[in-house]
């Protein structure tokens, strides 16, 4: 798949989706505050959980899963959310209750994971290179767009990119062993840390469950090869991007097999000459449709994907 | 805008009507404002078809595309830019000259219309404008049409007006099948459904296009199950 440069409208229009729902972090009613609801998921790991759903007022765009790891220099935060407020939030948390924050992790450059980031600039914030780079290309436009649908949730915030870039391996923080894991394929750079001390995965958004996965800047291919290399770590425990916790391989198997369906979708479309628009009334596959965030993530997808599988399938047959 | 529009762009008819037979088929929100896929369906209208009018309520260029359906059946898809969320309309006039009208709403974040082709951030896309994709498919008479084409409105800074203006599709004794007058709105690279009677659909048929600069393009599909 050849990747360019997305422009200023693609980033606003095609990296964040809008919809409503019901929301698992409950957004406080007369303030916009975050009520936080951390939970420990294995020994000093945290995890806080994000609505299944696409970004929206009524969950102020707390959406993905936040992780805590705990060490002898304070937490190790993967992940910060969208906003200023929320980082700021998740900075409470982290003070009061583990010792302060040791370093900031970002999965990757999708704005719901760093636009919390501003409440830890005096703290080290890393990324893989790509994702730093992505982030740093993408941050204002990001920005603007969640200004859009969060609103007043958004004030204040501005785009703070991850400040360091790090390589995959084996990394020991205040005494806790981490091992960073280096994939793309649900964006050019994704990375995943493995807590050596429980086997818990936090594996950023290369894993979904019950909720359907974003494919902004997805290449199916890599994707689907990363997960196989997860696989392989054979961990206690995952927390997914997106999704409950998961101690069954369940987030796994679901995000391939979503993969694998939405791929299948799109070859057979465009191979008996549908158009996009006949792809999406379509509606999401059957199995998938009642996740968190469909219809609505399969209709972006539909719409970000299509050409690259329409031209596959359209010979040339003429020019100037 | 409606009442100045049919005015403008069909000529003021009297004899006009909303009809629920003349399918507008496009998502409630633009995904991305610069590529909203849409569904002109009028298979359902009594009566031969004359031509299919696209216009866009809010946009600051209204008139999308003219489709003479010709020899075609009165069905098509396509893409368009918009640049705020807007009622899209086709108004559709019959050979005795009354209007039918279907329309449908998008709502849009903006841009599609005042945002440079994605084309311009890429060095080769000269060299391949015009590039003409297709396929054609005998049994259900889909024929797919893509043109590599910047389709540049002229309303992005320091980027001049470079859209297609003509789309033609022939038979193989050159007789025209269908033709489209095409104007800015329509989406960059864009990507045409038609359908064919099954007589034509299992002959080649070829497809010229021009634009406003000038450039012709020209392909030739033959039928493929
Ligand atoms: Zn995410």
């Amino acid at each position: 798949m050849t990747r360019r440069a997305p422009s200023r409208r693609q980033v606003l229009l095609g990296g964040v989706a809008i919809a409503a729902a019901s929301s698992l972090v409950r957004p406080a009613r007369a303030a916009s505050t975050y009520a936080l609801n951390p939970f420990e998921v294995a020994g000093g790991v945290w995890m806080i959980e994000g609505a299944q759903e696409s970004l929206d007022a009524a969950n102020g765009g707390a959406i993905c899963n936040i992780v805590l790891l705990e060490t002898d220099a304070g937490a190790v935060i993967v992940d910060t959310g969208s906003t200023a407020r929320f980082g700021a939030a998740l900075r409470a948390f982290a003070d009061q209750r583990l010792g302060g924050v040791a370093a900031v992790f970002n999965t990757h450059h999708h704005p719901d994971h760093w636009l919390g980031n501003q409440a830890f600039t005096d703290r080290p914030i890393k990324a893989l290179a790509d994702s730093k780079a992505a982030a740093e290309a993408n941050g204002a436009d990001y920005a603007t767009a969640l200004y859009a649908i969060l609103g007043n949730w958004m004030t204040g915030t501005a785009p703070h990119p991850p400040a360091q870039a790090v390589a995959p391996g084996p990394v020991v923080i205040g005494g806790r062993a981490l091992r960073l894991i280096g994939e793309a394929g649900h964006t050019g750079a994704d990375l995943a840390i493995l807590d050596e001390e429980t086997g818990t995965l936090v594996a950023g958004d290369l894993l979904f469950l019950d909720r359907a996965p974003s494919l902004p800047d997805a290449d199916i291919a890599a994707w689907k090869r990363a997960l196989e290399r997860l696989a392989d770590l054979n961990p206690a425990g995952v927390v997914p991007g997106h999704g409950p916790l998961d101690r069954t391989g369940a987030a796994l198997a679901q995000t391939r097999a979503y993969l694998e369906g939405f791929d299948d979708r799109m070859k057979r479309a465009v191979t008996r000459g549908l158009s996009p628009m006949e792809a999406i009334l379509a509606g999401p596959m059957p199995e998938f449709a009642a996740m968190g965030a469909n219809p609505e993530e399969y209709h972006r997808s539909v719409v970000q994907r299509w050409t690259e599988y329409e031209s596959e399938a359209l010979p040339v047959v003429g020019g100037a | 805008m409606w009442p100045l529009h049919r005015e403008e762009y069909l000529g003021g008819p009297r004899d006009w009507q909303q009809d629920a037979a003349v399918l507008t088929l496009a998502p409630s929100a633009a995904e991305d404002a610069a590529h909203v896929p849409l569904i002109v369906d009028a298979t359902g209208i009594e009566g031969q078809v004359r031509r299919i009018v696209v216009t866009i309520d809010y946009s600051p260029i209204p008139l999308v595309l003219t489709f003479h359906p010709g020899r075609a059946l009165p069905l098509l898809g396509f893409g368009v830019k918009y640049e705020t969320g807007s009622a899209l309309r086709a108004s559709v006039e019959r050979e005795d000259g009354s209007w039918a009208m279907g329309a449908t709403y998008v709502a849009a974040m903006g841009g599609g219309c005042t945002a440079p082709a994605a084309a311009h951030a890429r060095p080769d896309w000269q060299e391949r404008l015009g590039e003409i994709r297709a396929r054609l498919w005998p049994d259900t008479g889909r024929l797919r049409v893509s043109l590599r084409h910047p389709m540049d409105t002229g309303l992005a800074p320091g980027i001049a007006a470079h859209h297609l203006t003509e789309l033609e599709l022939a038979s193989g004794d050159g007789e025209t099948i269908a033709r489209l007058e095409l104007h800015e709105p329509v989406e960059e690279n864009p990507a045409l459904t038609f359908l064919l009677p099954a007589a034509l659909a299992r002959r080649p048929v070829t497809i010229t296009a021009r634009d406003n600069l000038g450039y012709r393009f020209e392909g030739r599909v033959e039928a493929q199950s």
